[in-house]
């Protein structure tokens, strides 16, 4: 074939075949489209299985998979809460009283477990209040390694076999008249003390020892020679207006912290109360209640009692004479206070001003004695408190009562002789740990090996229960009954709020089924029975009120307490008790002066990482103890912070390292005692230096004559706040400096109350800002009602889930807390004073977190709150580089896992998580949510019942803890607010103000009630 | 009395080598096998690079908490190594872009190798702020896409900025440098005898035919991506220093940020290419086409930029100073009498005392004195970003939450293994591409112009 040339000419070819009029491709042209494309669709005629049959048939799965699914059975063990239990609505929480750590509080339980410990509001003495210890102990009851099961000779045991062994011990030893010694902390509970008279009752050689490393026995035996009571008054600070602590922590340690902080805060109450006291400090170690003094008179502590008996002499001296003998005269006339003060270099002036102020207002002065002090020095104060004739500043209508005296060291001496003579058949260590607590010197180690039958019931292992043969597990106060008659006017109950977690008993009832003597009665109710019977006995029908027996118990348990009418207290008369003459304490070259921690105690908190974490509220160190020292002496031994030290009594010495602290009386060393447990869970292990080794006898925390000298080494002690010398002056009051506390005198404040905002520029914005309308969330905190307690932290740990990090991430200041407290040292690093802020996010209006966060991660509320979403952090870390406050928290870890080995990370120790605070992980950053989740509660609340929300309807962790009412969180919009009342008031400023981010957390001025205007 | 003729132009390329030769002198790379030396620094920047990979899987595997930073210190040295990154990533635009249309010629023998540099430069510095975050596998995040969440990024933030100018001075170098390659990918192609090279030459050169309209538009483009890029050589270290200027952190928050972190990154980029090239030139014989003169016109850039740097120091301090703000003044003298003072005086020694000796000119012109100068600028622009970036945040408004940084052997890791990252990619490039432009280079021999000088 041969192509047309004439088409040629017409016809473009794409292809040979096509050139040469291939018939198929002539065809092909014809059709447009491929055959079968264009053929009508029809599902039937497609092939196998097409995309739309695909399709069909994947719905039609879908869907009945769907309908399949209604008729689903789970085979696993879920247990919905179709059946709810009585009285338990699903995450609304519960609220039960009872008493932990010996404070009455509320227990916040959520679906049957507790989750948080707060403060009993109709409490009469604690009004709601806590201190730092309290809520922390939460952890406790959900410490991975709390004792489990009972034990004997380290290998399990059940209850009723070891019950049947130890019943036939103790009777063989009652048979046989061998000493059953029972060794228990000071007795508290009116029940305990019936439980323990039953005992005796039962097993007639049974005899109780009782023993505090730290107490307020020597206050009480000094009381005794007075007044002829152990039974001391509570003291109505309040009232006061002069205040003198002779080496007493009434703020930090010492008793009844919670009132005393709370009366102490009152009577500094500038906002409500117009009036301010004035606390004189004197002291040797640096304690959280001199941080706070007005004047703080550095006197070593082995000189307090010339240092009285010669403030006595000059009052008498002065005219003071209305309550002083002959005899006293006498005594005194020995002890000028001139040659004192000239004697010792103390500040002329100061003690000028204290004589003034005692003689001014005699019965508005009180002075308080530490308990670390020896008996004659406790008769002294009463002495002088006698001369001032401030008998209306005692309240003798709410007395602490005293049960039962301590275990004295003779007592315990022969105790210990008799045991290895072999006269003691057994040892019951009734919750305790005499062998970490007690002075090594007295061997009572070796008491364990000697004796046959010994028995520990406490909550987890110590240095006691790992000598004791049987080891008998104890129930955590959570999980227990129980009663407390500390104060004449209250007696406490305490309720299990949890069913034992694991196979443990409460002590309590153990020793009950011990009197019952038969091992199979035990019953979890019958402690329950026994204490109701000890209150119907001694409450009910002393107290014979207008209800039946069942309505006042339950009453009395859902308050948590029952008011006892007992009417006034009056001592006997005050007897003049000659105070014997004291060794001269110049005679040596140091004193070592030991106290217990303030959040680990004497070490029953040791395996706390909350309480371990906390910062000590002068020092800042966490996780360890240390020997402090004035500047001076440290320099005279030539020591650094960190330098391990050697202090040596006659009998052992100690290697522990140095912390320089500024207002130490030089020659003296402060020692913290609950430090170096050796049988310990993980969290205590390695942590501080057991200081007790030092002690001869119990009794004894104020040792002079001990020797200090260099060693060699070092140790490395963590805190939270970089040690900034003082004498570095470029660092200088940078708070002062910067308007970060400011600060101002009573004098000054009530001549010129606007003073603080008298060289203030007013700052102006030039952007358009966000109108606030309707409600907005703001705080305020009263710098002179916060005495740094460290209570909000605590609380805050508990409510907010903030993970425990440990020591090597606090070195590397890391540490989670969400609210700090700032401490600031100004004047000179021997005499300086100290400022205090709690620190927590601002959320400024204008918050500087806010514009750099890449993700839109952190945000404004419309209600004012600056907001973490934690989901779109990302972890830039930008934020918290420019948050000027410095509140924002990184995890740098998964905070849970990385802490000694993840040891918070087991299924008990999540039970301790608030369920309604997410559980941030690596990566995230965090920080204060103003309790975004209390006031979403608040919310809800008022939703239902078809009102507004108000700004009083929230009430934050901190806030609610505070003993001295010094936060308030509230409506900042609205005027009648009792925030407006502090956001308003001429002593009110931002911390930073000049930055304008406009922070919402104002800061009263914290004034000193000094003699001078300026401080 | 001999006067000097201004109107002549100075030789770039030494002697007049014919263009062949030039083909030839650099191509030889690409054309023969490695040798062992190079297989050893091979080696050795590969073992950085695993180092560094190492520490980064710890990291990842571990958290953040494996490196120094600390509460008040939110920043470490990742950001360190970002900024100093992103700074030598500046000598190669500048030098190709800014440089070209300011028609300096000399920059035709440096230029290829320098924007070499940039690109690897980038990428390294690009690594940092996607690990530097507490969650790496959210960096996504950064990014504005549309999701279900209807969370948008927050524009206001400088490091969204970062993003954006970051990735946009990349394309914009890489899209110039690739250009740039095209004609000397052409000549490659027609070199080969490879059939594989062959194959990916061709591909790469786009067809080029070195005809006159492909000259005439390749030009035109070149030019237009000059223009293009130049800004971004401004932006790219503008936004950068934004990181720090936004804030309201003392130390931070200065207006003079900008112009000091742009002149500080010309001062060290030119430096890093100083320093590498004196090998380059060496080792692949290039003493004629990379000639003293054009490493003397570097050390003058060095010269003027770290005096523009040290302006910038003693300009921060005089308005610390002025602007009577206490938290101001102070951020500044700790940054010279703090506890950071050796980082500051290692600083200020290396960007302002030692380029000052580049004002002698047997000094300019002494190779192993300038190498040691230029490697003494790159240590104190790295000081330069740790002084800023660790000493203001370590101590800033709260005397109660100063800490001190220290870098742990993770973070070092880290910038070892960037080295190691930047090194091995330069490596690579010495054996993959013509580290000199064959045809720039061509256009500046003397004679291959017409010009009426000699005639």
């Amino acid at each position: 074939m041969t192509p047309d040339k004439t088409d040629l000419k017409e016809h473009y070819w794409k292809s040979i075949k096509e050139y040469y009029k291939d018939p198929e491709v002539l065809q092909a042209k014809l059709n447009e489209f491929a055959k079968g494309v264009t053929d009508e669709f029809s599902v039937d005629k497609l092939n196998g299985l097409s995309r739309r049959r695909f399709i069909a048939l994947l719905s039609a799965s879908a869907a009945l998979a769907a309908t399949a699914c209604s008729d689903y059975r789970d085979k696993g063990e879920i247990i919905p809460y179709t059946n709810r239990p009585e009285g338990v609505l699903p995450g609304k929480p519960d609220y039960y009283s009872s008493f932990v750590n010996d404070k009455s509080v509320l227990i916040k339980v959520r679906e049957g477990r507790p989750i948080n410990i707060v403060g009993n509001p109709d409490h009469p003495v604690y009004k709601g209040k806590l201190d730092a210890q309290t809520p922390a102990t939460l952890l406790n009851l959900y410490d991975p390694e709390r004792l489990k099961e009972p034990t004997k000779d380290k290998l399990k045991i059940d209850w009723a076999k070891a019950d049947a062994e130890i019943i036939d011990a103790l009777t063989k030893a009652a048979a046989d008249g061998k000493e059953i010694a029972l060794i228990g902390d000071r007795i508290t509970s009116p029940s305990v003390m019936k439980l323990f008279a039953d005992f005796k009752k039962k097993y007639s050689t049974a005899r109780v020892y009782s023993y505090k490393q730290i107490s307020d026995e020597n206050k009480r035996i000094a009381w005794d020679q007075c007044f002829g009571t152990r039974n001391i008054p509570s003291v109505k600070l309040n009232n006061a207006n002069v205040i003198l602590a002779i080496e007493s922590d009434f703020l930090g340690r010492e008793g009844n912290t919670i009132e005393k902080t709370r009366m102490f805060a009152e009577s500094r109450d500038i906002i409500n109360n117009g009036k301010m006291s004035r606390l004189y400090a004197a002291e040797g170690s640096m304690s959280l209640t001199g941080m706070n003094a007005d004047y703080r008179l550095r006197i070593r502590s082995d000189y307090h009692h010339n240092f009285i008996l010669s403030l006595i002499n000059e009052l008498i001296g002065k005219g003071m004479t209305a309550n002083a003998d002959k005899e006293l005269r006498d005594m005194v006339s020995s002890f000028p206070l001139d040659d004192f003060v000239k004697r010792h270099g103390l500040d002329a002036l100061k003690i000028s001003y204290l004589v003034k102020d005692l003689l001014n207002d005699p019965s508005g002065s009180i002075v308080l004695g530490g308990e670390s002090l020896p008996v004659e020095v406790h008769t002294a104060i009463n002495l002088l408190n006698n001369l001032l004739g401030n008998d209306n500043l005692f309240d003798y209508s709410s007395v602490e009562l005293d049960h039962q005296p301590l275990s004295t060291d003779k007592e315990l001496d022969e105790f210990i002789e008799r045991s290895l003579s072999g006269e003691v058949g057994v040892i019951i260590n009734f919750g305790v740990n005499p062998v970490y607590h007690l002075p090594s010197s007295l061997g009572i180690e070796k008491v364990f090996s000697e004796v046959n039958t010994t028995i520990s019931i406490v909550e987890s292992d110590n240095e006691t229960s790992a000598l004791s043969n049987y080891v008998l597990p104890s129930s955590h106060a959570l999980e227990s009954w129980g009663d407390n008659f500390t104060r004449s006017n209250i007696y406490e109950l305490q309720q299990p709020v949890i069913s034992p977690i694991f196979n443990t008993r409460q002590k309590e009832a153990v020793l009950l089924s011990w009197i019952n003597g038969i091992s199979e009665a035990y019953s979890d109710d019958a402690f329950k029975e026994y204490l109701m019977d000890v209150f119907e006995e001694n409450v009910f029908i002393t107290q014979n009120p207008a209800v039946d027996f069942k309505s006042y118990w339950y009453n009395s348990l859902h308050n948590g307490f029952a008011h006892i009418k007992s009417g006034r207290l009056q001592p006997g008369t005050f007897k003049f008790n000659p105070v014997r003459k004291t060794t001269n304490a110049d005679d040596y070259d140091y004193v070592l002066h030991l106290t217990p921690n303030y959040f680990i105690g004497d070490g029953r908190y040791a395996n706390n990482g909350w309480l371990q974490e906390m910062p000590h509220p002068v020092s800042k160190i966490s996780w360890d103890n240390y020997a402090a020292v004035s500047p001076s002496s440290a320099k005279k031994l030539g020591v650094e912070n960190d330098d391990l030290v050697k202090i040596k009594t006659a009998s052992s010495f100690l290697e522990i390292p140095v912390f320089i602290q500024p207002g130490m009386a030089d020659g003296q060393i402060s020692i913290e005692l609950g430090y170096g447990r050796t049988v310990i869970g993980d969290v205590g292990k390695n942590s501080g230096f057991n200081a007790a080794v030092l002690q001869e006898s119990l009794s004894s925390v104020l040792i002079a004559g001990v020797t200090l000298e260099k060693s060699s080494g070092s140790y490395k002690l963590v805190s939270t706040q970089e040690h900034h010398s003082l004498d570095d002056d470029s660092v200088k009051d940078f708070h002062k400096m910067r308007h970060i506390i400011q600060e101002g005198t009573f004098k000054k404040y009530k001549e010129d109350p606007g003073f603080l905002h008298e060289e203030k520029h007013k700052l102006k914005g030039i952007t358009r800002e966000h109108k606030y309308e309707g409600l907005k969330w703001g705080m305020s905190i009263d710098l002179n009602k916060c005495i740094s307690c460290g209570s909000c932290v605590s609380a805050c740990n508990v409510e907010n889930n903030i993970p425990v990090v440990g020591k090597d991430q606090v070195e590397l200041g890391r540490e989670m807390h969400w609210i700090r407290i700032d401490r600031y040292y100004s004047g000179t690093p021997d005499e300086p004073e100290v400022s205090n802020q709690p620190m927590l996010c601002q959320h400024c209006d204008n918050a500087p977190c806010e514009n750099v966060c890449p993700v839109n991660a952190t945000n404004h509320s419309p209600d004012g709150l600056n907001q973490m979403a934690y989901n779109r952090c990302v972890g830039t870390r930008y934020c918290a580089n420019n948050c000027p406050y410095k509140v924002r928290r990184f995890n740098f870890y998964n905070f849970r896992d990385h802490f000694a080995d993840a040891y918070y990370q087991n299924e008990l120790s999540y039970l301790a998580n608030n369920p309604e605070v997410t559980v941030r992980s690596r990566g995230v950053m965090e920080k204060c949510t103003f309790c975004v989740q209390r006031i979403m509660d608040a919310r809800e609340e008022a939703i239902r019942e078809g009102r507004e929300i108000k700004g009083s309807d929230v009430v934050t962790a901190c806030q609610s803890v505070c003993p001295g009412n010094a936060i308030v969180f509230g409506d900042i919009n609205d005027p009648e607010s009792e925030v407006s009342k502090y956001r308003t008031h001429e002593l009110g400023y931002h911390v930073l103000e000049e930055l304008y981010v406009k922070p919402n957390v104002t800061y009263i001025a914290k004034l000193r009630n000094t003699h001078a205007e300026e401080a | 009395m001999s006067t000097i003729d201004f109107t002549r132009e100075l030789a770039v390329v030494e002697g007049r080598p014919p263009l062949r030769e030039i083909d030839d002198i650099i191509s030889k790379p690409l054309e023969t096998r490695p040798d062992k030396k190079y297989y050893i620094a091979l080696s050795i920047t590969l073992t950085m690079l695993g180092i560094g990979a190492i520490a980064l899987l710890l990291s990842f595997y571990y958290g953040t908490g494996l490196w120094g930073n600390n509460n008040p210190v939110g920043w470490g040295l990742p950001i360190v190594n970002f900024v100093f990154w992103v700074g030598i990533g500046h000598a190669g635009t500048l030098i190709s872009a800014i440089l070209f249309l300011l028609r300096q010629r000399w920059r035709n023998g440096i230029a290829r190798f320098a924007e070499g540099m940039t690109i690897f430069a980038v990428m390294t510095a690009g690594i940092f702020p996607l690990i530097h975050v507490g969650r790496p596998w959210l960096a996504g995040y950064l990014l504005p896409y549309p999701n279900q969440h209807s969370i948008w990024v927050n524009f206001t933030s400088p490091l969204l900025w970062d993003v954006f100018a970051v990735s946009t001075y990349f394309t914009v170098s890489f899209v110039f440098w690739y250009v740039g390659l095209i004609p000397d990918f052409a000549t490659l192609r027609d070199r080969t005898t490879n059939k594989i090279k062959k194959v990916i030459y061709s591909v790469t050169s786009l067809g080029w035919r070195h005809s006159n309209r492909h000259w005439q538009h390749y030009e035109m483009v070149y030019l237009i991506l000059a223009g293009f890029a130049t800004p971004l050589v401004l932006s790219v270290h503008t936004i950068v220093s934004f990181d720090f200027a936004v804030s309201i952190i003392p130390g931070w928050h200065t207006t003079i940020f900008p112009p000091y972190f742009v002149a500080g990154a010309v001062f060290s980029g030119f430096a890093m290419v100083q320093n590498v090239l004196i090998f380059i030139r060496k080792i692949f014989n290039y003493e004629h086409i990379i000639t003293l003169d054009t490493l003397e016109r570097m050390n003058k850039i060095m010269l003027l930029t770290g005096s523009l740097v040290g302006y910038a120091y003693a300009m921060e301090f005089f308005i610390a100073w002025y602007s009577g703000v206490q938290p101001e003044q102070f951020a500044f003298l700790n940054r010279a009498f703090g506890p950071y003072a050796w980082a500051y005086w290692i600083m200020v020694s290396c960007n302002v005392l030692f380029p000052q000796l580049f004002w002698i000119k047997k000094i300019r012109r002494h190779i192993p004195v300038m190498f040691v100068i230029a490697v003494l600028i790159n240590v104190g622009m790295w000081f330069e970003r740790f002084v800023i970036t660790v000493t203001s945040l370590s101590r800033d408004y709260l005397p109660s939450s100063w800490a001190y940084y220290k870098p742990t052997l993770v973070d070092g890791a880290i910038l070892l293994g960037s080295f190691g990252f930047f090194f091995t990619f330069l490596l690579l490039f010495t054996k993959t591409l013509p580290v000199v432009s064959i045809a720039e280079v061509k256009a500046v021999v003397e004679g291959s112009q017409p010009s009426h000088g000699e005639h």
